[in-house]
């Protein structure tokens, strides 16, 4: 038989909630693997009430948790940590992200897991990881954003700094997760390595973006320093954002491209004019600059009129575009970038898109964000064979709980 | 025999240059897999150019090219390409981030490299991606940022955006890429096929937006995604605070309100009905900003943090980038780390975001120069002499730069 996707037949025990976590099983969704949520009694997973809600249904958590199957349990009752050890056997990947030793403290640890299943995977995902100093602190996105040095990079020099209104490092280390986790099965198939456990951060994960600031200032021996500089870079120029004759244009002209630009503008006189000549020249006169290239872009007659000048001169420009235009964009609908699902209760919305494309699979966008508990039944007689009644009677011992639809 | 990491065994030819690309075969290398970098003959790859600089080596370059072999090679010249093409027959994973269509037209289009070799998985990663409208327009990170609805939601409401001085969204889909890559390989070792992968950076950011589209879309517009300076939105207290030397962020659930106004000797706050719940605290924010502020005014930043800390408020200090890199947490977990080239020296980058407990210890990898590894790819993969690998470095199909005296080549797996 064909499989489904390129995880068909992988079994995921997903003890995460919020955000990073939930990113990496959703992906793993999207891929055929089958997830079994484990969700926390009585309320479950916490985002369930996080905004836009409608009908009881949170779009919040629609969008991380489709696909999944949800089995709702007290993980401190004896019954409920039984179930979920026998669960551990039958799954090939166990991943969390409770604070760190919260987990081993549940008698979920690592080599209590190992021992259970030695062919699991385990996958831990915290703020700042397992071990080191701010280990146990509690963490969010923008508090490892913070000690990565990232905040410090994003707004005005003599202002404080600004923070992004989304969480790109909770998905980000998701992403990360997924990567290990891939590899780690990958390991175990290929190599007959048996499970092995994984350690992934925000911190790790944000500070990994440092493409020029750690090796230039390590480099340099502190000469460059990084630094905010607004909207505009402060090592390379152009690249910035440019106030236009509507709004904003990002633009990004390097090296080569200054007398591409200059010719765009119809201003060769400036290719080779001192001021400007040379990336070092244009950061040393970049007001000048920038003055250049705004008042051009005022003598325009519409942003879109600037756009097409640049784009049919090949610099790299772009609007910036709002969340709603972003939504409305031919070429993000075209790719379905933005996606319309259908849940249940919640009706139709709008949802980012599968951002990993695969020429021998579409995604199947007929699945379902589940119900607290709506698998609790499915999941245990499949694979625990416990018949129905059994379930009852946790369900009513309160063992295990369900939301009755 | 023990595999050295997870990849061992698996051969990668690399066309990326700049950021995006290079991220993903990086981790590949640092995972064990041989990397082979395919640089365009003569210059290679742009970041060669790029800041910072130290004897005649980019620390740029360094970063994100250690571990991989440097092939230089003319391949608009039939020979160079019948090259490639041969190489292609011998490796797993073909990867390459020029403008959507370009490695089509230079004769390595999916279909032709397909043929060649039915198991090879192939990976672009382009801005917009290998389709639409706007696949064609040339794009670096902040390009697809813009489109993307992110760079519109940072800034001042009333003030331009900014942009972040880091490539998150390039760096961001390399890892998108590897876990594509990964999933592709797991499939191809089940079933033999390969396949062909469209990442673009577009697709990445948006795949950022955790609330934005969906409450945007589910509200009908009610809830209108906007930039809001230093402070969240949608919740309260959530964001930065100036403090005597500096900025602490702070993120206060309902569950930290209470100790917050402890830390700050105001337990008069805690239960105010003014304050109790989040959309109040939302509606008061300029109040509560104000109230946090003329707390922290008489304290540095890192005495204020360690009274946060003490209950549990979540909290961090806003570390410039030579603070973060010497910080005891990134520093014992090496989050940065030193490494050594051998031309340029001693260097901090990153450190490995994967952290396998199988294989606790980075491997030992350098950075290439520039087509160093000619003559070891074409005589082992190619089926090129020695002799013939010279004849073509002469004529300029292949290109290698002279090593500096005193550096050894890095002796082949």
């Amino acid at each position: 038989m064909a499989p489904k996707h390129v995880l068909d037949g992988y079994r995921v025990l997903d003890f995460t909630q919020y955000l990073a976590g939930p990113a990496a099983t959703n992906l793993m969704v999207q891929m055929g693997a089958e997830v079994i949520k484990l969700e926390i009694g009585p309320h479950g997973e916490p985002v369930r009430n996080f905004p836009y809600c409608r009908g009881g249904r949170s779009g919040y958590f629609i969008q991380q948790n489709r696909g999944k199957k949800s089995v709702c349990l007290d993980p401190k009752h004896p019954e409920g940590l039984a179930i979920i050890r026998r669960l551990l056997k039958h799954c090939d990947v166990f991943i969390e992200n409770f604070a760190p030793g919260v987990i081993a403290r549940l008698g979920l640890g690592w080599e209590e897991v190992h021992q259970i299943n030695p062919n699991l995977i385990m996958c831990s995902i915290s703020a700042f990881g397992q071990e080191g100093p701010l280990a146990s602190h509690p963490g969010f996105d923008y508090i490892a954003q913070a000690y990565a040095a990232v905040s410090d990079l994003i707004g005005e020099p003599d202002r404080a700094p600004s923070m992004p209104m989304l969480a790109f490092g909770d998905v980000g280390t998701g992403v990360h997760a997924l990567t290990a986790v891939g590899y780690a099965l990958l390991d175990r198939e290929r190599n007959g390595a048996g499970g092995q456990w994984l350690d992934i951060s925000l911190l790790d994960s944000y500070f990994h973006y440092h493409e020029v600031s750690v090796q230039a200032y390590s480099a340099s021996g502190g000469r460059i320093t990084p630094q905010r500089s607004g909207s505009h870079h402060y090592a390379v120029g152009p690249t910035g954002i440019f106030k236009a004759k509507e709004g904003h244009l990002m633009i990004l002209a390097l090296l080569h491209q200054w007398p591409i630009l200059c010719r765009a503008m119809d201003r060769e006189d400036l290719i080779d004019d001192p001021r400007f000549h040379d990336n070092d020249a244009r950061m040393t006169h970049r007001e000048a600059m920038i003055g250049v290239i705004e008042d051009w872009l005022q003598s325009l007659s519409s942003d879109a009129a600037a756009l097409a000048i640049l784009e049919q001169a090949r610099i790299p420009c772009a609007p910036i575009l709002s969340v709603p235009e972003a939504m409305a964009h031919p070429h993000l609908i075209e790719r379905r970038t933005v996606r319309t699902i259908e849940d249940r209760l919640l009706g139709t919305f709008q949802i980012p898109g599968m951002p990993l494309r695969f020429s021998k699979y579409e995604v199947d966008e007929n699945i379902q964000a589940p119900l607290l508990g709506e698998h609790n039944a499915e999941v245990l007689k499949q694979l625990l064979l416990c018949p129905a009644e059994q379930v009852s009677d946790w369900e009513r011992r309160r063992v295990l709980y369900a939301k009755p639809v | 025999m023990q595999p050295q990491h997870i990849l061992e065994g698996y051969r990668v030819l690399d066309f990326t240059q700049f950021l995006a690309g290079p991220t993903t075969t990086r981790l590949m290398a640092e995972m064990g897999a041989e990397v082979i970098k395919v640089e365009l003959a003569p210059a290679g790859d742009p970041t060669h150019l790029l800041p910072h600089r130290r004897a005649g080596r980019s620390g740029y370059y360094i970063q994100q090219n250690r571990g991989k072999k440097s092939i230089c090679v003319d391949i608009r010249n039939p020979k160079g390409l019948a090259l490639i093409k041969e190489l292609v027959k011998s490796c797993d994973v073909l990867l390459e981030n020029f403008s959507p269509g370009a490695i089509g037209r230079l004769g390595l289009g999916w279909e032709v490299v397909h043929a060649l070799n039915p198991e090879l998985i192939m990976c672009s990663v382009s801005a917009f991606g290998q389709t639409g409208p706007l696949s064609k327009l040339p794009g670096f990170d902040y390009i697809a940022m813009a489109v993307s609805g992110v760079m519109d939601m940072i800034g001042d409401p009333d003030q331009p955006p900014y942009f972040p001085m880091l490539g998150i969204g390039d760096v961001s889909a390399g890892v998108h890429a590897l876990a594509a890559i990964n999933a592709a390989l797991l499939y191809r070792y089940k079933t033999g096929r390969g396949q062909y992968i469209d990442i673009s950076l577009l697709d990445s950011y948006f795949h950022s937006h955790e609330i934005n589209v969906q409450a945007y879309s589910g509200s009908k517009g009610k809830i209108q995604p906007k930039r809001s300076g230093h402070h969240h939105y949608a919740a309260a207290p959530l964001g930065l605070f100036r403090c005597r030397d500096g900025y602490l962020f702070m993120v206060v659930m309902a569950r930290q309100w209470g100790p917050l106004c402890k830390a700050m000797g105001r337990d008069d706050l805690a239960d105010n009905p003014n304050y109790d719940t989040n959309l109040k605290r939302v509606e008061r924010r300029a109040e509560i900003v104000a109230i946090i502020e003329d707390w922290l005014r008489d304290y540095d930043r890192d005495d204020a943090l360690r009274i946060l800390e003490d209950m549990h408020v979540p909290v961090a200090p806003v570390l410039s980038v030579p603070e973060a890199m010497e910080h005891p947490h990134l520093l014992e977990r090496e989050v940065v780390r030193t490494v050594y080239d051998r031309g340029y020296g001693a260097l901090q980058i990153p450190g490995i975001p994967l952290r396998f407990s199988e294989f606790p210890e980075p491997l030992d990898l350098q950075a290439p120069y520039l087509g160093e590894h000619n003559r070891e790819v074409m005589t082992t993969l190619a089926g090129v002499t020695a002799e013939e690998v010279a004849v073509l470095e002469s004529g300029g199909v292949l290109h290698a730069e002279a090593l500096p005296q005193g550096v050894d080549t890095v002796a082949s797996a």
